[in-house]
């Protein structure tokens, strides 16, 4: 009893720890595991949407006269951004970039159908199925399409294992912190806990005197290197001074509402010279 | 040794059917919240009605089925926790014939002991920052619910095939 209550806790301890990858059994395991539960996820999903469907029949309407305001808006955005990009461009030719520079911001989406989900609050994680032949490593980014979902934590063959931002904590050992910055202003704060109680994500380290708002829309900066810039996050909520007076903390209510997955955007971001 | 196959190819569905089906099902305010464990009532089963060894090893290996899977933070927590409870379920409740009351309450001891389990490796690796109080109102209650009503469903079935596995050996020592 005794002999397997100290293998487990070093069993626990050794696997805590970042890892580079897993080992072939892990692996197997995974990838046979995650074929059966591909077989049943997808009609259970669409049975389950199939009712939601019938529910939702007489709120399409509605929807449908704002998704064609929203459309109309769209098409004077992207007449707008695609100037802007090739403005963009000329400028980065004239400066002189260099390949690497111009190719950083240029991200490959890659649809995933979600397998299972795992429903424990403390470890809530889903698995995809996309794996290492697929070019998936740890750490890439995960979006749905509302917004940012999570981080890719393991990865098998054919499938890896999403850890989504309801578990992220400031008092974790190995914990992500996301730099996030709002969508058209100079801000900058970071994105450090989600708290179950009120299903919002805390944003702390804002300085003093940052025009942020509520409303305002929150995406990723890039600065911390592992999340790619431009991942929208949320809208803010409230904003209130922090702990210490100095900084102030935003609340932020996620863009994806985690639940209901179906298929999910892996961010490929482009390799990195290797030092 | 055929039933003994069926079991485990049973407990296997419904790990199958935990995190694909079993989550469409669950209603959309909860999901995130609790998190039903139906493998390890099914174990329970299996460690009341046949032996409390049994249940320590399947606890162990679908613990740690699952704890691949779903690899998030570490290995271990659902090994350690399904194989320990049921053991310790199987010690408390020490009679292969109980009937449905005594299995229900070990349900319920059970499923509390494990979620008591896992919040307490979580809190020990300081990955869990809620308080115990509002885990067990808002997780572990809920999941007890669950629980229950699983257990009660499948109580008939499942004993009548756990029945069978416990008689086949003793019929043929006898014959």
């Amino acid at each position: 009893m005794l002999i397997g209550l100290v293998t487990f806790i070093a069993l626990m301890g050794f696997t805590l720890g970042p890892r580079v990858g897993l080992t072939w059994p892990e692996k197997f395991m995974r990838d046979t595991v995650g074929f059966v539960q591909g077989v049943f996820y997808k009609p259970a999903s669409y049975i389950a949407g199939f009712f939601e469907d019938v529910r939702n029949m007489k709120e399409v309407y509605s929807e449908n006269e704002r998704l064609k305001m929203a459309v109309a808006q769209y098409a004077r955005e992207s007449a707008e951004y695609h100037r802007i990009k090739a403005e963009n461009e000329d400028y980065m030719n004239m400066l002189k970039f260099t390949e690497a520079q111009k190719n950083k911001y240029d991200y490959d989406y890659r649809p995933a159908n979600v397998l299972s989900v795992n429903q424990d609050p403390n470890n809530h994680t889903l698995v995809i199925d996309l794996g290492e032949k697929d070019g998936v490593r740890q750490n890439m980014t995960v979006i749905s399409v509302e917004g940012m979902v999570g981080v890719i934590s393991q990865v098998g063959n054919f499938t890896s294992t999403v850890k989504l931002l309801t578990t992220l904590d400031p008092q974790d050992a190995k914990r992500q912190q996301i730099a996030a910055t709002v969508s058209n202003k100079d801000t900058f704060g970071i994105i450090e806990s989600y708290d179950k109680k009120t299903r919002m994500l805390k944003m702390t380290r804002i300085p003093e005197d940052d025009p942020v708002a509520p409303q305002d829309l929150i995406v990723s900066s890039g600065n911390g290197g592992v999340i790619p810039r431009g991942m929208i996050i949320g809208k803010v909520v409230e904003v209130e001074t922090g702990e210490f007076g100095l900084t102030r903390t935003a609340t932020i209510e996620p863009a994806a509402n985690f639940q209901d997955w179906k298929t999910l955007l892996v961010v490929f971001t482009p390799e990195e010279p290797q030092e | 040794m055929k039933r003994y196959q069926l079991l485990i190819l049973l407990l296997f569905l419904l790990f199958i059917f935990q995190g694909t089906i079993g989550f469409w099902l669950t209603p959309p305010a909860l999901q995130g919240i609790i998190s039903p464990n139906l493998v390890f009532v099914a174990i329970l089963f299996a460690t009341i009605y046949h032996h409390r060894h049994t249940g320590l090893v399947l606890g162990l290996i679908f613990g740690i089925v699952h704890d691949i899977i779903y690899y998030g933070e570490m290995i271990g927590t659902y090994s350690f926790g399904m194989g320990v409870s049921a053991y310790i379920m199987g010690m408390i409740f020490n009679k292969p014939r109980s009937p449905l009351p005594v299995m229900l309450t070990a349900v319920i001891l059970g499923s509390l002991l494990l979620d008591s389990m896992l919040f307490g490796i979580y809190k020990l690796f300081r990955i869990n920052p809620d308080s115990y109080n509002w885990a067990l109102l808002h997780q572990m209650l809920p999941d007890l619910l669950i629980h229950f009503a699983f257990a009660l469903i499948i109580y008939v079935p499942v004993r009548k095939q756990l029945d069978l596995v416990v008689k086949a050996p003793r019929r043929s020592k006898a014959s």
